[in-house]
C-alpha cells in the first residue's frame, strides 16, 4: 500500500486512527528513494535517524497534520549531526553542529527528515548539473534536467517519494524547477522565512519556500516555517496567519496583471498558449486581466548577476579549510592553503566568485554595484505602483520546459532562462509556480502567480482556485503503473 | 639641517565594555580559556547570521557623544573582504561609509595652550581572533573574534609626539571615564596606530606618509612617532624619496622596523553588510545614552576645585576613578572636603593599594566618612589614633564612635579632670609659663607635650589648647 502519493489530510487520518504509523511511511518513503535512484534526487540520506524518530513518535499524540510526514531538505539547509554538503566538495564532510531555524520549527512539529536532497553547488545553476554528486534527472523524461538549483527536492517531490520538501530560492530556484518537474513551489516575500542555516549564497535575495504537489500542502508547509526569528536580524516581524485560510474561497473583485514582458517572444509558443488558457479561464470567471508594459523587467539577469555575484563572492569567502569543511595538505604557505583548498569548487562558483569579486573591485563597486541597487529599487518601486492598481501578476514561470541533460552549458543562456523569475528576487516579493499544463512531449509548464509583499495567503487563493479548475495528472508515475 | 613640520594623523582602536559580543551572544571577556567565549557565528560556520548588540550602539552613540561627534541619524554596515586566518569569514563586519559619528574633536591642553585635535570618523566594528605562532604551528583563539570595537580616526592635524601624547592621554581618560572602555592597552583594550609625514613649509603638500601600526602604549606612541621622524629627516637630507611603508614599533630596537611596503591601494571589496538592516538612530536613543555619561574628568576638576581642594589633591583623585566617584557622594555631603580628600589620597588610598581592594568594597560609606572628618574637625581624633582606628572603620560597620571607645583612644574631653592635669604641668613649670608671657611661642608646644605625655596621648588637642590657654593667661 502506498500513502505518501495522497493527501496530507488523508494521511494524517490513518495516523490518528492508528491504522498506519510514521514508521510505515518512513519505510515507504526510503523504499521510493530506493526505487528512483537513478534520478539522483539525494545527496545523503537520513535514514538510522528518521526510522528512530518515527518509532519515538508512536508513543506521541499525533497534535498537528504534519506530524510524522516525511520531508526532504535542500542540501544547503543546515542540519545539525547530518552532513550538509551545499553539493559541493569543499563541504563533502560537513557536518554541522546546529540547526537551521526551520529545521528546529519542523522538528517542533514531528515531521521526519528523509534525507539531503541533490542541488547546483552551493545553488549556483538553474539544472543542477553543477552539482558535486552529479545532476538529478526529470521524472517525466530522464534524458531532461529537473531545473534548479533545487532540483532535487523537485525531483522528489513530483515522483512522491515524499510529502514534502524545502528548497531556497535566490534567483528562481525553487519556482524554476518546481516548473521544470510539474509542482507546486513558493519563494516567499524576504524575510517571511528565517534564513539562520541556510547557507548563503545572496544574502539579500535568498529565501527558504516550501515545494510540494499541491497547493494546500504547501501552504501548510509555509505555517510551519515562515515567522520572526531574531537570529535573523532580516527576518520580518510581520503576524503569520494562516496561509491555507483562503484555499477554496471565492475570488472577488479581482484584478490581474500580465506583463507583456513575460508574454514576448523570450517565451516558447506552448507556453504562451498554456498561460492565454489559464487567463481565458480567469476572464470567464469574471476575473478582469490587462496585459500592462512593466518597467525594469528586461533588466533583471543583468542586475542578478551584479548583485548575487557580488554578495557570493564574499558569502564564499568563509570556505578557507581552516576551521571546517575541505582542508588542503601540506600546503606551502598560508596562500597557498587557500588557493588548493579554493581550487576545489566547481567551475561555475570559480566563475560566480572571480566575476563578483570583479564587480566589487576598486571604483568598480561604484560603477556596478552601486548602480545595480538603485536600479534594484526602482524595480521594486515599479512592481509595487503596479499592486496599486492589480493584486497579482501573473505570467510563465520559464521560457522553455526543461531541456536536455547533456545540452551545453552556456552560463549567458541559463542565466537568461531565469529572466522570468529574477524580478521576484529583487523585488523581495513573493512568487508561487503552479502547474497549468503539459508540452506535447509530456514536460510539465508552469505559470508564476506574484503578489504584493506578505500576499501568500492571496497567491494560495487564487493558486488554489487554479489548481481546482485544471485538475491536472501530475503523478509521473500514474501512466506507468496501476496503483 | 632644515627644520621639518610633522603632520600626525592617530587611529585608536577601542574595545567596548559590552556584557556579549557585537554579532553573537557569547560573553565578550579577556584571559578566558582559549575558545571557550565562542559559538557558531564567531567562528563563522556557514549559514550564520550576525544579531546587533544594542549595547554596542549605545556605547558607540556615547563615544560620539563624548567626543563631540555629530551622529548619523541612519547608518549601516558594510563588509570588508580579505583573507586572513584571524578573520573568520574572511570579511570583516565594520562601517566604511556610514561611520555612526563624525566631525568631532578633543581638546588637549600643552604648556597652557590648547587646541583642538579633530576628529575625522568614529565607526563600529568587530575584533578579529588573535593567532599565535609556535615552531612552525599557527594558533587561533577566537575568544576575541566579534568583541565589539569603535575606530577613532583623527584628521591629519596633530604636528608632534607630544600633542600625540596628549591627545591619547586625554582620550583614554575621557573614554575611560564615560565606561566605554577598560582602555587597557597591555590587554589590548585599547590600541593606535599613527601615521606621520613631513614637510618644510605649511603651505606645502603632505609630504609621503608611513603608518605605524599597532603600538602597544601610549609613550611608545610618542617615541615610536620622534624616531619615524629622525628616520624620514635623515633620508630627505640625504636627498632620497620615501616610500609609502607600514612600520611597527620595536621595543627592543627601540625603532620602528619595516613591515611592508603599502601596494596601490589596498582592495578591500566593500559593500553594504546586506545581513543587517539599516539602523535609524532617533533623538529619543540619542536622549537616553545622554543620561548615561557620568562627569568627566574636566567637570570633575574644576568642582574639585571650586570646592576648595588643591590643584594637586584634584588631579590625584580624578587619576583614581572609583575613588573620584566615591568623593563626589561625599561632595553631596555637608563636610570638610579638603579633610576628605586629604584622608582619601593618604591614609585611605595607601589601604586600598595594599590590600587591592576599591573604595566600594569598605565598609566606608560616604556618611560615615562624614562622620569621621567631624571627630577629627572637633577634635577628638587626631591623625596619629587615626591610623589606629583606620582599619576597623574600613572593615567594619561598627559606629564610629563606638570604634573610638572601644579601642580606648577616646580622646580626654572631660574638661574637669583635664584642666587639673593642665594646671599642675604648669604649676610644675613656672618658668616656662613665664617664657609664654614673654611671647615665646615654643612654650605651648612644651605643654602640649606634657600633657599628652601625662594623658597618654588621650587629651582632645583642641580642648586641651583652649584650656591651656585660659591657664596660661589667667
Amino acid at each position: 500500500m502506498k500513502y505518501l502519493d495522497k493527501d496530507i489530510t488523508y494521511i494524517n487520518k490513518l495516523l490518528k486512527e492508528k491504522k498506519i504509523k510514521p514508521i510505515d511511511l518512513v519505510e515507504e518513503a526510503f523504499k521510493n528513494i530506493e526505487n528512483n535512484k537513478e534520478l539522483n534526487s539525494y545527496i545523503t540520506l537520513n535514514k538510522e535517524e528518521a526510522i528512530k524518530k518515527a518509532k519515538e513518535l508512536e508513543t506521541k499524540e499525533v497534535d498537528n497534520l504534519l506530524f510524522g510526514i516525511p520531508i526532504a531538505i535542500k542540501d544547503n539547509i543546515v542540519t545539525k549531526d547530518l552532513k550538509t554538503t551545499c553539493a559541493s566538495h569543499i563541504l563533502d564532510n560537513f557536518m554541522p553542529i546546529y540547526n537551521a531555524t526551520v529545521i528546529d520549527k519542523i522538528n517542533e512539529k514531528n515531521m521526519i527528515i528523509i534525507g539531503k536532497t541533490n542541488m547546483d553547488e552551493f545553488a549556483m545553476g538553474s539544472t543542477s548539473r553543477t552539482s558535486y554528486f552529479g545532476a538529478p534527472k526529470n521524472p517525466w523524461n530522464k534524458e531532461k534536467i529537473s531545473g534548479g538549483s533545487s532540483g532535487g527536492s523537485a525531483v522528489t517531490v513530483a515522483c512522491r517519494d515524499v510529502v514534502f520538501a524545502l528548497g531556497s530560492d535566490t534567483g528562481g530556484s525553487i519556482r524554476q524547477p518546481a516548473s521544470y518537474c510539474g509542482i507546486v513551489g513558493m519563494k516567499p516575500t524576504y524575510g517571511r522565512v528565517s534564513r539562520y542555516g541556510l547557507v548563503a549564497f545572496a544574502s539579500s535575495l535568498d529565501q527558504i519556500g516550501p515545494m510540494t504537489k499541491n497547493v494546500y500542502e504547501n501552504a501548510l508547509l509555509l505555517n510551519a516555517i515562515a515567522g520572526y526569528d531574531e537570529k535573523d536580524l532580516t527576518s520580518s516581524k510581520k503576524e503569520v496567519e494562516d496561509f491555507t485560510s483562503l484555499i477554496g474561497k471565492k475570488l472577488d473583485n479581482i484584478k490581474i496583471a500580465v506583463p507583456n514582458y513575460f508574454m514576448s517572444d523570450i517565451v516558447s509558443p506552448i507556453i504562451k498558449e498554456k498561460i492565454q488558457n489559464i487567463i481565458n479561464l480567469l476572464e470567464k470567471n469574471n476575473i478582469k486581466v490587462d496585459f500592462i508594459d512593466v518597467k525594469y523587467l528586461e533588466n533583471a539577469v543583468t542586475l542578478y548577476q551584479i548583485i548575487a555575484m557580488g554578495e557570493a563572492s564574499s558569502n564564499l569567502a568563509r570556505f578557507d579549510g581552516i576551521r571546517y569543511g575541505y582542508c588542503a595538505e601540506n600546503p606551502q604557505d598560508i596562500t597557498d592553503l587557500y588557493y588548493k583548498t579554493r581550487s576545489v569548487f566547481g567551475p561555475e562558483v570559480k566563475r560566480r566568485i572571480m566575476v563578483g569579486s570583479y564587480l566589487l573591485s576598486g571604483k568598480n563597486a561604484k560603477i556596478y554595484y552601486d548602480k545595480a541597487l538603485s536600479i534594484r529599487d526602482d524595480m521594486k518601486k515599479e512592481l509595487e505602483k503596479v499592486f496599486t492598481n492589480y493584486d497579482y501578476i501573473i505570467g510563465p514561470t520559464t521560457t522553455t520546459t526543461a531541456y536536455n541533460l547533456d545540452e551545453q552549458d552556456d552560463p549567458l543562456k541559463s542565466f537568461m532562462d531565469d529572466v522570468l523569475v529574477i524580478p521576484v528576487n529583487m523585488a523581495g516579493l513573493p512568487g508561487l509556480n503552479i502547474p497549468v499544463g503539459f508540452s506535447n512531449d509530456n514536460m510539465p509548464i508552469g505559470m508564476q502567480i506574484i503578489g504584493p509583499a506578505f500576499s501568500e495567503t492571496k497567491i494560495y487563493q487564487l493558486a488554489s482556485f487554479i489548481e481546482k479548475e485544471l485538475n491536472l495528472q501530475l503523478n509521473p508515475k500514474d501512466g506507468e503503473e496501476n496503483d | 639641517m632644515t627644520n621639518y613640520i610633522p603632520t600626525i594623523g592617530i587611529e585608536v582602536h577601542v574595545e567596548l565594555k559590552t556584557k556579549t559580543k557585537i554579532f553573537s551572544n557569547s560573553l565578550n571577556g579577556y584571559g578566558k580559556m582559549a575558545n571557550s567565549l565562542t559559538n557558531v557565528i564567531d567562528l563563522g560556520y556557514p549559514g550564520t547570521l550576525p544579531t546587533l548588540n544594542k549595547e554596542v550602539l549605545n556605547l558607540a552613540i556615547k563615544a560620539a557623544l563624548v567626543l563631540n561627534c555629530k551622529i548619523r541619524r541612519q547608518m549601516h554596515f558594510d563588509r570588508k573582504n580579505y583573507f586572513y586566518p584571524d578573520n573568520p569569514k574572511n570579511y570583516q563586519i565594520t562601517q566604511n561609509r556610514t561611520p555612526i559619528g563624525y566631525d568631532g574633536y578633543v581638546e588637549i591642553e600643552i604648556d597652557n595652550e590648547k587646541k583642538k585635535i579633530e576628529i575625522e570618523e568614529i565607526h563600529i566594528e568587530e575584533d578579529t581572533c588573535k593567532s599565535t605562532h609556535k615552531s612552525n604551528k599557527s594558533y587561533l583563539d577566537f575568544n576575541r573574534a566579534g568583541v565589539p570595537l569603535i575606530e577613532i580616526v583623527t584628521k591629519p592635524c596633530i604636528n608632534s609626539s607630544k600633542e600625540a601624547k596628549a591627545y591619547l592621554e586625554k582620550l583614554k581618560e575621557i573614554l575611560f571615564y564615560s565606561d566605554i572602555s577598560d582602555c587597557k592597552m597591555e590587554e589590548g583594550s585599547m590600541r593606535a596606530d599613527a601615521n606621520i609625514s613631513l614637510r618644510k613649509n605649511e603651505n606645502d603638500p603632505l609630504g609621503v606618509k608611513c603608518e605605524i601600526k599597532n603600538i602597544g602604549s601610549i609613550s611608545n606612541v610618542a617615541l615610536s612617532l620622534e624616531k619615524e621622524q629622525l628616520r624620514q629627516i635623515k633620508l630627505l637630507e640625504e636627498g632620497k624619496t620615501l616610500r609609502e611603508e607600514t612600520r611597527r614599533f620595536d621595543d627592543k630596537l627601540n625603532d620602528t622596523v619595516l613591515m611592508r611596503v603599502k601596494e596601490t591601494g589596498n582592495d578591500y571589496r566593500y559593500f553594504p553588510e546586506p545581513d543587517i538592516p539599516y539602523v535609524i538612530i532617533t533623538e529619543e536613543m540619542i536622549n537616553e545614552v545622554e543620561k548615561t555619561i557620568p562627569m568627566l574628568p574636566e567637570e570633575r576638576k574644576k568642582l574639585y576645585l571650586s570646592k576648595g581642594l588643591s590643584e594637586i589633591n584634584a588631579t590625584k583623585l580624578i587619576q583614581n576613578r572609583p575613588l573620584s566617584d566615591y568623593f563626589n557622594e561625599v561632595l553631596k555631603l555637608d563636610t570638610n572636603y579638603k579633610t576628605a580628600s586629604n584622608l582619601l589620597l593618604g591614609d585611605i588610598s595607601a589601604y586600598l593599594n595594599k590590600n587591592e581592594i576599591d573604595i566600594n568594597k569598605t565598609t566606608l560609606t560616604p556618611s560615615r566618612l562624614q562622620k569621621l572628618i567631624s571627630f577629627i574637625d572637633n577634635g577628638t581624633l587626631t591623625s596619629k589614633n587615626l591610623k589606629d582606628i583606620l582599619t576597623k572603620v574600613l572593615e567594619e560597620n561598627t559606629e564610629i564612635e563606638d570604634i573610638i571607645k572601644e579601642l580606648g583612644i577616646e580622646n580626654i574631653t572631660d574638661t574637669s579632670s583635664l584642666r587639673e592635669i593642665i594646671k599642675t604641668i604648669i604649676n610644675n613649670n613656672l618658668e616656662v609659663k613665664q617664657d609664654y608671657l614673654d611671647g615665646h611661642d615654643r612654650a605651648i608646644k612644651f605643654f602640649m607635650g606634657q600633657i599628652m605625655k601625662e594623658t597618654k596621648g588621650k587629651a582632645n588637642p583642641k580642648i586641651t589648647n583652649d584650656i591651656l590657654l585660659e591657664e596660661l593667661n589667667n
